[in-house]
């Protein structure tokens, strides 16, 4: 079951993405964009699976739900994946303000290649600021979903909790 | 002691030759072709996509229920907060709608003896179904909702969708027992329109924003602030005379403000309204001529609610009603 607990977690994420909550259009890129940072947030988390051909089936499954083209989510949790299994774990690194940037990093990337993307894909410029409002607020939530995977994963923080945070508070 | 170089650079330079770069590459590339044939619309991708939205819908189904009694619990406390100032409104607003009422009855003999003097032909009355909306879509590409009617309820491709405020959007993908509904604003809605008292026609497009782009207008048209927006029907798909919106900005950048509240729909009604223009967009819709509201057959034989026409009033306070229920089928009369 721990296994799969990498796996069940993001793809109650993505259920949580595509359920009516009745958000402002404004914030309707904030929880497709949660489901990336919980794929990166795993490849980085020690001792825990996701390997990327998982990620890439749970983006898919973002995109059915959400009635978007299929393959945009998938590539987006996929460059997750990539950067996250190359950014070293947590516990290596001991530096969570290193991922935190990292991730920050990456988000911006991401936004501004969604935009391009979804821009390209529909032959006029999109909306921009509900991408940018999304990838600033996951940035913001970085630190509660990771403080959320660790304690799915253990059901506790605990000493793994001190060895991450150690550096970046 | 901790090594401090970027973790990024820090791992094995990569192999294209390692089986895992591979399948990532393989990935890279499964994802480029997805998106490829999304935006062609390929056919496969498309039965594909219906398959197993069909398949997951009844699991978002079921997920959605938390979700909408916590938003239903958000909105009762919101109510109770604002309880008293909301009596002297409704108190208020029942005052004026009594006087409408009156003048309503006083046209409505009007106009019935206008149409006998005239021998007008009635109009076709309008078939519906209500269902609820169980997901709604995110990111860049779409605004769009999956609601729990199909093609076994009699839903087919390009029926109007409204709910108790106005038109929602229409419905551009239908399976056997969930449809998907192409908001107003999304990016890829086109409703043609009239707009104010003296019907000028125009086009509003969504543009993913919360309100729609009011195009195509006569040189010589001058819309103000504040005036409705119907639906024309000239698209040949839409029912002419559905709520819209009301008209907002400025010359030269109008823009309509949609009557439904798009991000927090609940209960929505399909209306079964059969033309030929729809027989090019959906394959299913039996070919020929057919009536221009005729209920699907199943429900005409089954359906209880189906005996007798209502004002399209009387509907939206149905559809009002059905929040927690199952779809319905009932008869409609279009508003004019």
């Amino acid at each position: 079951m721990t296994k799969f607990l990498p796996a069940l977690s993001v793809l109650f994420a993505v259920i949580a993405t595509a359920v009516p909550w009745g958000l402002p259009a404004d914030a309707t890129f904030i929880l497709p964009l949660v489901v990336v940072m919980m794929v990166f947030c795993w490849r980085t988390i020690p001792g825990a699976a996701l390997p990327p051909a998982g990620a890439v089936g749970l983006g898919l499954l973002a995109d059915l739900m959400s009635g978007g083209p299929l393959g945009y989510w998938a590539l987006m949790c996929l460059i997750g994946a990539t950067v996250g299994g190359r950014a070293g774990s947590l516990r290596e690194s001991s530096d969570f303000a290193l991922h935190w940037l990292i991730w920050s990093a990456l988000v911006s990337v991401l936004a501004g290649f969604g935009w391009l993307l979804a821009s390209a894909y529909y032959f006029r410029w999109i909306d921009w600021w509900p991408i940018a409002f999304g990838a600033l607020t996951s940035i913001v939530l970085f630190p509660v979903v990771l403080h959320g995977l660790l304690w799915v994963r253990h059901g506790r923080l605990g000493p793994e909790r001190n060895a991450i945070f150690r550096g970046g508070s | 002691m901790r090594e401090r170089g970027s973790p990024l650079f820090r791992r094995h330079r990569p192999s294209w030759r390692a089986p895992v770069e591979l399948l990532s590459f393989g990935l890279y590339f499964l994802c480029a072709v997805l998106l490829v044939l999304s935006r062609i619309g390929h056919g496969a991708i498309a039965d594909a996509r219906d398959g197993l939205v069909d398949l997951t819908a009844p699991l978002l189904e079921v997920a959605s229920i938390p979700a909408i009694e916590a938003r239903r619990a958000a909105e009762r406390v919101q109510l109770y907060a604002a309880a008293f100032d909301e009596v002297d409104r409704l108190k208020k607003e029942n005052e004026n709608l009594k006087q409408w009422e009156w003048q309503t009855k006083l046209l409505e003999r009007k106009v019935a003896h206008l149409r006998s003097l005239l021998n007008a032909v009635e109009e076709p009355g309008l078939v519906f179904a209500t269902g609820r909306v169980i997901a709604d879509a995110r990111g860049p590409f779409v605004r769009s909702a999956l609601i729990n009617l199909g093609r076994k309820d009699g839903v087919h491709i390009g029926y109007a969708v409204i709910n108790g405020d106005g038109l929602v959007g229409r419905t551009v993908d239908a399976g056997e027992s969930f449809a998907r509904v192409l908001l107003l604003n999304d990016l890829n809605s086109r409703i043609p329109v009239l707009v104010g008292p003296a019907g000028v026609r125009g086009l509003a497009s969504g543009d993913n924003s919360a309100e729609l782009q009011l195009d195509f207008l006569p040189d010589d048209a001058k819309p103000y602030p504040g005036d409705e927006v119907y639906t024309s029907g000239s698209d040949g798909v839409l029912p002419r005379g559905l709520r819209v919106g009301v008209v907002t900005g400025t010359p030269g950048a109008f823009k309509v403000r949609p009557f439904a509240e798009l991000n927090s729909l609940d209960a929505v009604s399909v209306l079964f309204f059969d033309t030929p223009a729809l027989q090019r967009a959906d394959p299913q819709v039996a070919p020929g001529p057919v009536a221009l509201s005729a209920p699907p057959t199943e429900k005409a034989e089954s359906a209880t609610t189906a005996s007798t026409s209502l004002p399209i009033a009387a509907m939206m306070e149905h559809v009002g009603a059905a929040g927690a229920l199952p779809s319905v089928g009932g008869q409609a009369q279009a508003e004019r």
